[in-house]
């Protein structure tokens, strides 16, 4: 960070944020360091590496990562980094290999990070340590059901601290699988919008603006399934929920217990399927009789009614629909989206390609949801130029948000809970000491100069 | 029946124009009833039972981007996209039961909003004759050079 003493206090108010969040560079280079750099993200899934050897290109925020399942079976999170001279040593976004080769002077990595050999080493008579160079390790990594999480930062909360409560939300998402599995080897819808990240976000936990962003994808969906969809009314039971550190989400439960007596039901058939899936019924019955079978009758009533999820794991993930997605800051006006649609282990290939298909229809550049998103996020950041009234507006729902049994806050589903969860929570991490993050960052350095 | 090149030449052209002016409903006149209209994505030849689309509409999904496009709702384009895109290089065959295969290479220009993209990619169409002089689309398949690169907007017609 430069000199200049951001003040987060003075941008981020309980129910209104300023315009220069989501356009100030500094404020962006911050966010880097602080939320990217040093917090716990979300980098990819076990299952897009299974077998030994697998490896994918991922990033944290600017860092280039390898994910790689190591000879030994062990999923690592390598720094796509040669030790000689920087350049780094995997081009392939996704493969399996034993060794990853710098092509610059030669030299060689094992796949578990190890470094294999240097070319000509009589030149370096015997000052180098080859035990202490290796592809540097993300300092942590942690894993919750296939869920591979990284941080930069050797110190800082526990990823089970980090996740709380939204572990009870993964848990929905991966136990629609018959077999409790999610599969992600499906390819990815990849999209980019010229506006800041944190646009995203906000909008992903968004049960204010389908209605209107998507009046056209609701239409579609009617003529299609015959299903009309009054989730998203200011008067329908679905809720939204703030579950802290960041974490928020829409909770269609009270809504979907309306419909828990049908078997067929279109909010069952949604969360399975996706908006727009068409399964013939004794499909959904098989489906229904494998989940009740892996899970009781309690638990499978409760996957049924509530599962899918809709819910954003702050700060770079979500899990709706059928698909994990990923948000990749790029510039302060620039965003990159990935969504990894998934597919169920045990569902049968007509349940996992409907799906697919089901996701198609809404996601992709050439979706009939996400792009309307996209220009409504560019026109915001054209908006937000003009900072003469410079607050954006999070008041909604204020009056009637209350706090639940377990602590959670909750709102109406047209309510700005989330967006409130998500800037009081990005205001308490941004607001963290420079100082502590330029320790942080000798820390790391001091660390890993002792470590090897 | 032997092929007359310059027609299906002069057919992928009139396809060209109309995709070009956003001329919605004689574009979608071009299909067939089974049409399959698909854009793999990553990668260019993809198995769709196991893996994501951009595109992957039969008819009815056609009709209904077509219905979503008209309606003046669909925010991505509002305002529209400005195209001109130039075919080329294309290889014509003829398949079994008087089925024409072409492939062809083209160069998209798309301006909106102040910024132009260039899209570039290889179709492939599948045409059957409409019995009137003409022909009917009843298969065709967009490879985009980037489609395993981030993409902002694919909702005009390519």
């Amino acid at each position: 960070m430069g000199d200049r003493k951001i003040d987060y206090d003075a941008l981020v108010k309980s129910d209104r944020v300023h315009s220069s969040v989501y356009t100030d560079p500094a404020i962006f280079e911050d966010e880097l360091d602080k939320i990217f750099h040093r917090g716990w993200v979300y980098v990819g899934h076990a299952n897009e590496i299974p077998n030994r050897g697998d490896f994918r290109l991922k990033r944290i925020g600017k860092y280039p990562v390898i994910m790689v399942r190591g000879d030994d079976g062990d999923v690592r999170l390598l720094l796509n980094r040669c030790r000689h001279r920087g350049a780094t040593v995997c081009q392939t976004e996704a493969g399996n290999a034993p060794v990853f080769r710098c092509a610059y002077h030669g030299w060689t990595y094992r796949n578990n990070g190890a470094l294999a050999g240097v070319t000509y080493p009589d030149g370096y008579g015997d000052s180098l340590h080859k035990e202490d160079l290796g592809l540097t390790r993300v300092p942590r990594m942690g894993n919750y059901r296939g869920f591979i999480f990284g941080s930069v930062s050797p110190a800082g909360i526990t990823l089970e601290d980090h996740l709380g409560k939204v572990t009870e939300q993964i848990d929905l998402f991966v136990d629609l699988s018959p077999e409790g599995e999610i599969e992600v080897r499906s390819g990815s819808s990849k999209s980019h919008y010229f506006g800041n990240w944190k646009l995203q976000i906000e909008n992903t936990i968004d049960g204010y603006h389908p209605n209107f962003s998507h009046e056209t994808f609701f239409e579609i969906m009617r003529q299609r399934t015959g299903a009309k969809v009054d989730v998203f009314y200011g008067n329908s039971l679905g809720e939204t929920r703030d579950m802290g550190g960041g974490h928020v989400m829409l909770d269609y439960r009270r809504y979907n217990r309306q419909f828990a007596s049908q078997t067929h039901s279109t909010p069952l058939r949604m969360r399975v399927q996706g908006a727009t899936g068409t399964m013939p019924s004794t499909g959904v019955l098989d489906y229904r009789r494998a989940i009740e079978e892996r899970n009781g009758p309690e638990r499978a009533a409760e996957i049924l009614n509530a599962g899918g999820t809709h819910t954003l794991v702050f700060p770079n993930m979500a899990l709706l629909g059928v698909q994990i997605r990923v948000v990749y800051p790029i510039a302060p006006d620039k965003t990159e989206v990935v969504l990894y649609p998934t597919t169920l282990k045990g569902g049968s290939a007509k349940l996992n390609a409907t799906r697919l298909r089901a996701h198609e229809d809404f996601y992709g550049p050439a979706g009939f949801g996400q792009p309307d998103d996209g220009e409504l996020f560019a026109r915001v950041q054209q908006g937000v130029q003009a900072d003469l009234d410079p607050w954006l507006l999070f008041t909604r729902g204020l009056h009637r948000e209350h706090r639940d049994a377990d602590g959670t806050l909750v709102g109406q589903m047209t309510d700005e809970v989330p967006q409130r969860g998500i800037w009081s929570h990005w205001k308490k991490v941004m607001s963290q000491d420079a100082a502590d993050s330029a320790n942080a960052r000798e820390d790391r350095v001091a660390r890993a100069a002792r470590g090897r | 029946m032997a092929i007359d090149y310059r027609q299906v030449k002069s057919f992928l052209f009139r396809e060209a124009r109309l995709m070009d002016e956003s001329a919605y409903d004689e574009w979608l006149a071009l299909w067939a009833d089974d049409a399959l209209y698909w854009i793999p994505a990553n990668i260019d030849d993809p198995d769709p039972a196991n893996h994501i689309s951009t595109i992957y509409d039969n008819r009815a999904h056609l009709e209904a981007r077509i219905r979503r496009l008209r309606s003046g709702l669909a925010h991505a384009q509002a305002p529209k996209s400005r195209m001109r895109r130039v075919v080329s290089n294309i290889e014509i065959e003829e398949a079994a039961g008087g089925e024409i295969v072409t492939h062809s290479n083209f160069v998209l220009g798309e301006f909106r909003r102040g910024e132009q993209d260039v899209f570039i990619g290889r179709t492939i169409h599948k045409l059957r004759s409409d019995g009137a002089g003409g022909f009917r689309i009843f298969y065709k398949k967009v490879i985009l050079l980037n489609n395993d690169g981030s993409i902002d907007n694919l909702t005009f017609l390519v």
